[in-house]
């Protein structure tokens, strides 16, 4: 791995209280994501996965350890969350297994909404959106509300609205659940594309084992807690 | 771009239905306050234009809207010779059913003292004023009558030889001038039958009723109506005439008093309750819309969250989208209003200042549901975007 981790997580843990007892949905998992590195979390169900995506996207507070983005520190236990919406909305794009979209704009203009919403003029963020959408092979669906789009399209628009900004950093919670293996192979190929093409850091959870080709590492959690690591070339 | 805007083109019909649901409770706030305001200018009508300083009725009496009233038939030349007085008019006013071609009408036959009264009070649609022959009328237009028309009141036949517009009693019931003379006759002739039918027909029976029993019968003349000299005092000519005995005098303010605060108070009560309750009711309904509308959209809220949107944005969504259904259902209200209550029976009367008051009412009322849903939005948080 070269250059300054895009993304480090240092021994985030999260707690939460129920009815029966404290849950330790997360337990001391430290990580560091480089530019350019697509990495796959794989792990059951319960282990903690969509609780690091959350930490990590500052989302939610940790009950103790950091959030570093690009050597700075973002987010700790009693970080103000609503402040880091100015961070969230320049340096991290969000993928889901539901596409989100917002129902009532087209798809050129969820993308446009990213990229106003971070100040770009309304004429350059509808432009550009295109551009992005074009890329994708998504330039037919432009004017398209998301109804009108099949699942594997309102994904892609999701990924296109998630990188409209060129964040350094994507995090992804099982993009391809919702998807067929083509469909899905299709989504996890423009990540790695992504990541090559723009040096974007990419956190993939997954649970699809037919993509791990894809990915320059995965990692497994289990109760909590990061198992060992490894590297995959492809 | 405008989310509020996109979204509510998105759904165009339901946008559609809800301003029109808006607008309908905005309009029956217009005409309620309309009809207050109607049914206050057209009792005040007679009092505010004919032009009087002083109205001397009959002692001990608040004649001759707010009771009956008769005064003695040569009692203008006795007014007349008052220091003070500019010149005196006879007058006199009362509820009349006849019929004409085939079916039966009401009037409010009102005696004027022609050729002393020459009608500039009041503006004529059609035709001419009286001239001052007998057996001539001029009629409002909401009687039914027309320039040319010819009628039987008491014994004789009177011919329409002019229009108004809007001149109508307490009531409602359109008036119908005539010569102060033919009015007595008219008063005087009414037989028993019509004196019958005028008390079974429910309305105005306080004036018919007052006039067929109560009062002086030897007078059909109800008020002399004075104008004072530019320099006279008022007190002075007052206390002079009412030290007769027989008559009272009352000013202008005190007749428009007795109208609104004796004559039609529980009517204004009632009406301005009902205002009040649409008012209330209306509030209800727009908040809910503007709060359901957000409700509806917390997990967009939430994804612009996510995304990193400013707080601004949230608002400016909430803000805008309840503005548009604001400003939609007031000009649907009005433009509805303008068209449909000029044909309901009684004038609907729309006021710039009360308009106004309206639409800032429905502002605030706005505003208040959009400060609700504001709140509740910013209660969202980003991470509901994955529940
Ligand atoms: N808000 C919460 N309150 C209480 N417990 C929670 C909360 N969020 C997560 N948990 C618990 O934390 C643990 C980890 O949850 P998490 O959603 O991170 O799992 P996951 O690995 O994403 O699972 P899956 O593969 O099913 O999505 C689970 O036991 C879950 O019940
Ligand atoms: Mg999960």
């Amino acid at each position: 791995m070269s250059g300054p981790s895009v993304l480090s997580v240092r021994s985030l843990t999260r707690h939460y209280a129920t009815g029966a007892g404290p849950v330790r949905a997360l337990d001391g998992v430290s990580l560091d994501v480089a530019a350019g590195e697509l990495v796959g979390i794989f792990g059951p169900s319960g282990s903690g996965k969509s609780t690091f995506l959350m930490l990590a996207g500052l989302l939610e507070n940790p009950t103790s350890g950091e959030v570093w983005l690009a050597g700075q520190r973002v987010s700790h236990a009693g970080a103000d969350l609503d402040a880091l919406r100015e961070i969230r909305r320049r340096r991290i794009g969000f993928v889901f297994q539901k596409a989100n979209l917002i129902p009532f704009l087209s798809a050129v203009e969820n993308v446009a909404l990213a990229l106003e919403i971070a100040d770009v003029a309304p004429a350059d963020a509808r432009a550009h959106g295109r551009r992005l959408l074009a890329a994708l092979d998504l330039a037919h669906r432009a004017e398209s509300l998301p109804a009108r789009l099949s699942g594997g399209e309102q994904q892609r628009v999701a990924v296109v609205r998630a990188l409209a900004n060129a964040p350094p950093l994507i995090l992804a919670d099982e993009p391809t659940a919702a998807l067929d293996r083509v469909r899905g192979r299709q989504v996890m190929e423009i990540f790695r594309r992504i990541a090559a093409a723009h040096g974007t850091a990419v956190v993939v959870i997954t649970h699809d084992p037919r993509s791990t080709d894809l990915f320059d590492r995965i990692v497994h959690f289990e109760d909590g807690r990061m198992c060992a690591g490894k590297v995959e070339q492809d | 771009m405008n989310l509020a805007l996109k979204d509510t083109l998105h759904a165009p019909t339901r946008f559609a239905l809800t301003a029109l649901g808006v607008a309908f409770l905005v309009m029956a706030v217009i005409g309620m306050i309309g009809l207050y305001r109607g049914i206050v200018e057209d009792a005040l009508l007679i009092i505010d234009r004919i032009d009087a300083d002083l109205w001397v009725v009959q002692g001990e009496r608040a004649g001759p809207f707010a009771e009956g009233s008769a005064v003695a038939a040569d009692m203008d030349r006795r007014v007349e010779g008052v220091p003070g007085v500019a010149d005196v008019r006879r007058f006199t006013q009362f509820s009349q059913q006849f019929s004409f071609a085939g079916a039966p009408h009401r009037a409010t036959v009102t005696g004027v003292d022609v050729p002393r009264d020459d009608g500039r009070w009041l503006s004529l649609a059609e035709g001419r004023w009286l001239g001052g022959s007998r057996y001539e009328a001029v009629a409002d237009g909401s009687t039914g009558l027309k320039v040319g028309d010819r009628i039987q009141l008491a014994r004789d036949v009177y011919t329409v030889v002019g229009l108004t517009r809007h001149m109508v009693d307490s009531a409602g019931d359109g008036l119908l001038f005539v010569g102060i003379n033919d009015a007595a006759v008219i008063a005087r002739r009414r037989t028993s039958e019509e004196i019958h039918l005028a008390r079974a027909a429910g309305t105005g029976t306080s004036a018919v009723s007052a006039d067929a029993s109560s009062v002086a019968q030897d007078s059909k003349i109800s008020a002399v109506l004075v104008r004072l000299d530019p320099a006279a005092d008022p007190a002075r000519v007052i206390a002079v005439i009412q030290r007769w005995g027989d008559v009272r005098v009352m000013t202008t303010g005190e007749q428009r008093d007795l109208m609104l605060n004796a004559r039609l108070w529980k009517l204004r009560l009632q009406i301005l309750t009902f205002t009040g309750m649409i008012l209330v009711i209306t509030a209800i309904v727009v908040s809910l819309i503007v709060y359901t509308m957000t409700i509806e959209k917390l997990h967009e809220i939430a994804l612009l969250k996510l995304m990193g949107a400013r707080e601004s944005v949230v608002v400016r969504l909430i803000g805008q989208q309840a503005a548009l259904i604001g400003i939609a259902g007031y000009a649907l209200a009005v433009v509805l209003a303008w068209m449909i209550f000029p044909l309901f029976p009684r004038r609907v009367v729309m006021l710039p200042p009360d308009l106004a008051q309206i639409a800032l009412v429905l502002a605030l009322v706005c505003a208040a549901a959009a400060w609700v849903g504001i709140v509740r939005a910013s209660q969202v948080e980003a991470r509901e975007v994955l529940s």
